[in-house]
């Protein structure tokens, strides 16, 4: 696939556009969905490729590391149930570069 | 700086628990790393000559004079810097990595052909020409100016290969660059500059914690929203677990920006990000600093000591630790949520090394003193390629609003179907 194709392709926006038509939203919606949302993520595909603002060195991935001695401790604590969503509130396990409270370890 | 076998989390060979130091040992450790030589004449260890250039095409220091070709030696042999990560403990600092001082800008050198003193600027250079005997001189010891490494990664890309990978990157990108950009473009402004890192190994103990979420039962609800309307709603049941996980943590070679104006997070005046995307660099196969390796590059100055970059090495290594955990929670279906981190840094060890970029910069002439430099750079040791091209905001506009406007048309047609359906 074309990179730039790539980058439109992986917009959050043109996901919600897609997710859109299946949702009984009424048709005369669909113009003024669609219009905005493929004008947004054109736009913001054509200069993420030419500026390049979100590319780093991702470090926590590429740096070389040995991990051993490990010790879970996972127990069960209630439960969370008739949930609307397929993944729970504040899921961040996946925003290594987000900080959270920080504790002093031995 | 030594290369450990990364292991699963969940492996059986986990290494030795890191046990608390010997509250008698040093808590800091300087580690020698100059070349031995006085400032002053550096000479070709076969003729004696001064006059030595890195050559890109034989990739070593040759002479002038008599053609002996040679690199110095790999400097984490030289100076056990490859010594294991498991077994450090407290801070281990390469001598080149000492606080800068900023208020030395130049330096004398006496000359040992003819006892001639030459006064170099150390802020622009670090060889000079003896005005007398004509013989070079060459700052040999690390003076705490930030200008001399520890190490230095040489070039191995020419400047003919990085000018076409940046000819070939920009090239891509011209149907929507700003005007005066195509104009102004000329690959061949392409500088070979050595940028300052400093390279981090840590051995350390990190312990997360947070909820973890496991979905016991997915189901639909039909509701009624109307006389004759119903949805359908899927609801999802979940176990709640506290989640704690805590490992032992051997980093290798982690780099961090060492010079302020090239900060990789802060994007204000120049696409430093771009800098950034190029690692990463063979740093284990870095060099012992020799001045000549420098000549016909730029290089900039080192201005950020190990303190100042402390506190963000300490992110990096906790980044680590959440990134090596994500493996051992995949149980958790709908998700972790980590409330609480630390790391206790038993051990680290600090090396300042030079790292090659060929870099062309571009500011926005019409925009003058200010405007924002945009960088295409290429890794100078694997060719990696990255760069900002300043765009044309009107033209992406338009092509955004021609595409949206055929958007809502098919949109528009789609409704209609939807709704005589």
């Amino acid at each position: 696939m074309h990179p730039l194709l790539a980058e439109i392709a992986a917009d959050p926006s043109v996901a919600m556009l897609l997710a859109d038509s299946g949702d009984g939203a009424a048709g005369i919606a669909f113009p003024f969905l669609a219009g905005p949302a493929v004008f947004a993520a054109v736009y913001i595909g054509i200069y993420r490729y030419y500026r390049n603002t979100d590319k780093r060195h991702e470090f926590e991935k590429k740096t070389d590391v040995a991990v051993g001695n490990l010790r879970s401790g996972d127990r069960r604590v209630g439960t969370n149930n008739r949930q609307r969503s397929r993944t729970m509130s504040g899921q961040n396990s996946t925003d290594h570069l987000e900080r959270v409270r920080r504790i002093r370890v031995e | 700086m030594t290369a450990q076998p990364p292991q699963d989390p969940q492996g059986e060979q986990p290494p030795q628990p890191p046990t608390p130091g010997d509250p008698h040992e040093p808590s800091e450790r300087i580690i020698d790393t100059s070349s031995g030589r006085p400032d002053g004449l550096n000479k070709c260890p076969r003729c004696g000559s001064t006059e030595i250039q890195y050559s890109l095409t034989a990739k070593a220091l040759v002479c002038s004079y008599c053609r002996f070709a040679w690199n110095e030696d790999v400097a984490e042999q030289r100076f056990g810097l490859d010594s294991s990560i498991a077994e450090l403990r407290g801070h281990t600092l390469a001598s080149g990595t000492a606080d800068v001082r900023e208020d030395l800008t130049t330096v004398t050198l006496k000359c040992q052909g003819c006892g001639a003193e030459v006064v170099i600027n150390v802020e622009q250079e670090m060889q000079a020409r003896c005005h007398w005997c004509r013989q070079t001189l060459s700052i040999n010891t690390q003076i705490p100016g930030g200008a001399v490494p520890d190490a230095v990664l040489p070039f191995l890309l020419t400047r003919e290969e990085a000018v076409e990978r940046i000819d070939a990157f920009a090239g891509k990108r011209k149907t929507f660059a700003q005007g005066r950009f195509k104009q102004e473009f000329v690959p061949e402004n392409v500088m070979g500059v050595y940028i300052p890192y400093l390279v981090v190994d840590g051995n350390m103990h990190a312990v997360l914690r947070g909820t973890g979420e496991v979905t016991t039962r997915q189901y639909t609800v039909r509701r009624r929203v109307g006389k004759d309307q119903y949805v359908t709603e899927t609801y999802y049941d979940a176990d709640v677990y506290a989640v704690q996980r805590a490992f032992d943590l051997l980093v290798d070679d982690l780099t961090v920006e060492s010079a302020k104006r090239f900060d990789a997070d802060d994007n204000a005046r120049a696409t430093n990000n771009i800098l950034s995307a190029v690692q990463p660099y063979d740093t284990e196969n870095a060099v012992v600093y020799s001045s000549h390796y420098l000549k016909g590059f730029t290089s900039e100055r080192r201005d950020l000591n190990v303190r100042d970059v402390d506190a963000e090495v300490e992110d990096k290594f906790l980044a680590i630790a959440r990134s090596k955990a994500t493996p051992t929670i995949s149980r958790y279906d709908r998700g972790v949520r980590w409330d609480e981190e630390g790391v206790a840094v038993h051990g680290s060890r600090w090396v300042s090394i030079y790292v090659p970029v060929w870099l062309y910069s571009y500011a926005d002439s019409a925009k003058g003193e200010g405007s924002l430099v945009h960088y295409i750079a290429v890794n100078a040791r694997n060719g990696n390629t990255m760069g900002s091209v300043p765009v044309s905001h009107p033209k992406i506009f338009a092509v955004s609003c021609a595409a949206g406007t055929v958007a809502a048309v098919l949109g528009a047609l789609a409704g209609l179907a939807y709704m005589f359906m």
